[in-house]
């Protein structure tokens, strides 16, 4: 819903993206050290990168380059601010500050392109020009409503561009949450409860496996519903289940993150000797373990102050 | 390090997969190596105050971890001209990287390579790497 | 008794480019697909007077006609069950038309499913009201259980273990799938065939589902102008007559989720379609040259060819091998790439393509097409049709 006060702030940010965009290219210090060697090797043996032109010179004296080069994708490594802290009067830095300051203070990177005109050499000294291009939003994500800044940087050497990239960030609202619910945090899945299932929720609650019966012909039922499809009978009553059965179908879930579960996690469908069917998760079982036809045994669950789902573990035939 | 051969650097050919295993150190060093000294980079409990599991990988990385990849198959004679890369979900430490390629098109000695870098979340990047091949 | 086969027809398609972010609003979309559509047939819309969608479109009938220049309407209806609505909007269409109800009815679908709200993503809320939809869904959503890989992949698992039908087997319809979308420049997928190995290598998303036995997600719409067979005659294209059209409803059916049912391994609700489709037009599974059937998850591919008749039951695994329902295979289906190769337009783009084989203009033609079977949502209550050259 947008407020008056929501489509203010919009306001504001857009027109100072205007500025900071029309403000063009602005030009950063040059690298504090030039392109060196041991800079290089730190990198490349913290990446695992073997390639021998960027620190063996007698290869790299042979090589296309003639010389010893620096990784393409070292380019940024260059011009970091280090410990010192970053730039903070940038075009882009004057935009993601007034983000942060709107209540947008999560960032999340979502684009990185970059373009190498040509490897760098050692004792060349880049220097960092960065220009905004654009600020899209609001826009509802995942993460939370938020805005995509995006900005250009041309790497210099002398006048000449050696190398440019264009990055995108979402700066959004984070949305409350934790990833690791505390005990007492609401389960996010909670079922949707009426009169024609209460009985089972709190049969759970109770430790029991309820499972509707018609009161007249006898007939189970699951899941449960209003009316004997049998016989008509509004007259419902239920049975406890033994609380065992066998795994009748199963899936193990990868993807996509569901909240409120670490992945992967097991669901079946169970078959039940009173002559039902029930899905719910298998726990306590490697998932490859798990099969059509394995025997497995009810246990109870607290997922929040309020909820206690039936599971299921393993059980010797 | 060796230079593929013509049938490996066909249109749809595969890139051999690489697994690496994001241990803290590895987190940490390629931080430090990237002149990148956020602190979600490297202090746990910065990381986990601010919503995240654990500290994760920096962008410079993934973009170097990208571009090793490639070239390790392409070969110290390749030239790369540019990366252009989406970011998914975060790499943890305690998690493995795993990428993966193929040759998506050729046009004389210039490849584009795409490249997929999954973890155990989901995708953490994926895109195109632009090369010039040795003739 | 009364019959509706033979007496309306589909007398002009259109469509917007699919893609993953539209860049425009879904009612945008959709009138963009009305007026392609229109036009297709060469009639304006202030000639039509009947729109059909789907229950989940966010487009009103109303605001479509606004925007489109549609006057007075004296037919509108909606179908329900997501997916399984697409041919049942032709349904509707043919019986207003057939009795007088309208004239010239437009069928439509329009959404930004990539780019706004995706149905591949696990929805909390599905579980949170006391609807029956709600109460259904809450015996599967506190369990994670709760997409709709998540649910086809239970049917699937059932299915393996019942006809010893493996991954593989799920793999050659995305195969057979991407390699129609290959050479379909509509395509997302255009110019990108993928191979067995990987859609075996490709990772898990449910168990036994690989990410390449799931569709895609697309924006994009799609619409159609169905019109009575005599005046459809008379219109620039010719008519793609609607020799059958039905819905289809299973006992026990729920939304997705039908565990419960005496067996797993089928789809009954396509079942009731099927001998519906075959009854009213009078045909049999060997009258069909080319069939549209519904791909947003490849398991569901196979026991649609079992419950359509195609093949015997468990058999699909054998009717699928050696590129069975590939252009040159036995029974090419989804020429186009279906859902899996082209694009997710919740079954409306196969519509236009089974219009596009009776026609004679697809891209990748099959000969001597008379007759075109098409199939929509599975799992869900469902529909169906039979399209056929005159």
């Amino acid at each position: 819903m947008t407020t008056t006060a929501e489509s203010g702030v919009h306001q504001r940010l857009a027109d100072l993206a205007e500025r900071q965009i029309a403000a063009g290219e602005v030009r950063g210090a040059p690298a504090a050290d030039p392109v060196n060697l041991p800079m290089i090797r730190h990198w490349a043996a913290a990446m695992g990168d073997a390639n021998p032109v960027y620190t063996d010179e007698e290869f790299a004296a042979g090589s296309a380059h003639g010389a010893i080069v620096a990784p393409p994708a070292m380019i940024q490594v260059w011009t970091m601010a280090g410990l010192d802290g970053g730039d903070t009067v940038g075009p882009v830095a004057v935009m993601l500050a007034a983000l942060d300051e709107s209540g947008f203070t999560g960032v999340v990177a979502t684009n990185c392109e970059q373009t190498y005109h040509r490897y760098l050499r050692l004792g060349e000294r880049p220097v960092a020009a960065t220009r905004m291009s654009g600020l899209s939003g609001p826009k509802t994500t995942a993460l939370g409503v938020g805005y995509f800044v995006t900005w250009v940087v041309t790497w210099y050497s002398d006048d000449e561009p050696v190398a440019e990239m264009m990055f995108r960030v979402l700066k959004f609202r984070p949305v409350e949450r934790n990833p690791e619910p505390a005990k007492h945090d609401p389960y996010p899945l909670a079922p949707a409860v009426n009169r024609d299932t209460a009985f089972f929720w709190e049969g759970a609650r109770q430790g029991e496996l309820r499972i509707q019966k018609c009161g007249d012909c006898g007939e189970p039922r699951h899941p449960p519903g209003p009316v004997c499809p049998t016989c008509r009978s509004l007259n419902r009553t239920y049975t406890l289940a033994a609380g065992v059965g066998e795994v009748y179908s199963y899936v193990v879930h990868h993807n996509p993150p569901v909240p409120g579960r670490e992945i992967p996690f097991v669901v079946a469908v169970i078959a039940l000797p009173e002559g039902v069917r029930i899905v719910g998760n298998i726990v306590e079982c490697a998932a490859e373990k798990v099969g059509i036809g394995m025997p497995v045994r009810v246990v109870y669950r607290e997922m929040d102050d309020e909820l206690i789902l039936p599971m299921w573990i393993p059980r010797e035939s | 390090m060796r230079t593929p051969t013509e049938q490996e650097t066909r249109a749809g050919a595969a890139l051999p997969e690489l697994r690496i295993e994001l241990t803290p150190t590895t987190v940490v060093s390629t931080a430090l190596a990237t002149m990148d000294f956020t602190p979600v980079h490297h202090d746990v409990e910065k990381a986990t105050a601010q919503g995240s599991k654990d500290i994760f990988l920096n962008i410079l990385t993934t973009m170097g971890l990208v571009e090793r990849y490639v070239t390790d198959w392409a070969g110290p004679d390749a030239l790369v001209r540019g990366i252009n890369v989406r970011l998914g979900v975060p790499a943890y430490a305690g998690d493995a990287l795993i990428l993966g390629g193929r040759v998506a098109g050729r046009e004389g000695d210039e490849v584009t390579v795409e490249v997929r870098g999954t973890v155990s979340l989901g995708d953490h990047v994926t895109g195109t790497v632009r090369l010039l091949l040795p003739r | 008794m009364y019959s509706l086969s033979g007496r309306t027809a589909i007398a002009g398609i259109g469509a917007t480019e699919f893609s993953k972010e539209s860049g425009r609003s879904e009612l945008q979309l959709a009138a963009e697909a009305v007026f392609a559509a229109v036009d297709d047939a060469g009639l304006s819309p202030a000639e039509v007077d009947g729109l059909v969608t789907f229950t989940q479109d966010a487009n009103q009938e109303i605001a479509v006609a606004r925007e489109v220049g549609i006057g007075d309407l004296t037919f509108f209806s909606r179908v329900e069950y997501g997916g399984g609505a697409a041919c049942g909007t032709v349904l509707h269409a043919a019986m207003a038309v057939a009795t007088g109800a309208a004239s010239t009815v437009v069928c439509y679908r329009a959404f930004n499913e990539r780019s706004g709200r995706r149905f591949g993503q696990p929805d909390p809320r599905l579980g949170g009201q006391p609807s029956s939809q709600g109460v259904e869904m809450s015996w599967h959503v506190p369990y994670g259980l709760m997409t709709p890989a998540g649910w086809v992949a239970m049917f699937a698992r059932r299915y393996m273990h019942a006809f010893g039908a493996t991954s593989e087997d799920f793999g050659r319809v995305a195969v057979a799938m991407r390699r129609h979308a290959a050479t379909n420049p509509a395509a997302w997928f255009h110019g990108r065939p993928i191979t067995l190995e990987e859609h075996q290598r490709s990772r898990w998303i449910v168990e036994p589902l690989h990410l390449l036995d799931c569709c895609q997600e697309s924006d994009g719409a799609v619409a159609l102008v169905v019109t009575s067979a005599d005046r459809a005659r008379h219109l620039r294209r010719s008519p793609a007559v609607v020799t059958a059209a039905a819905q289809g409803a299973g006992r026990g059916q729920m939304m997705m989720t039908s565990f419960y049912r005496d067996d797993m391994s089928g789809l009954p609700e396509m079942g009731v379609v099927a001998s519906a489709l075959w009854s009213m037009s009078g045909l049999s599974p060997k009258d069909i040259q080319t069939a549209i059937l519904y791909d947003h998850f490849t398991p569901f591919v196979l026991s649609q060819l079992e419950e359509l008749g195609f093949c015997g039951r468990g058999e699909a695994k054998d009717f699928v091998a050696d590129g069975g329902i590939e252009i040159d295979g036995r029974l090419p289906v989804n020429p186009h790439g279906g859902q899996l190769g082209e694009a997710y337009i919740h079954g409306m783009n196969g519509i236009t393509e089974a219009v596009r084989q009776i026609r004679g203009t697809a891209v990748n033609q099959v000969a001597g097409v008379r007759n075109v079977l098409v199939t929509a949502g599975t799992g869900v209550p469902t529909s169906g049709l039979v399209l056929s050259r005159e």
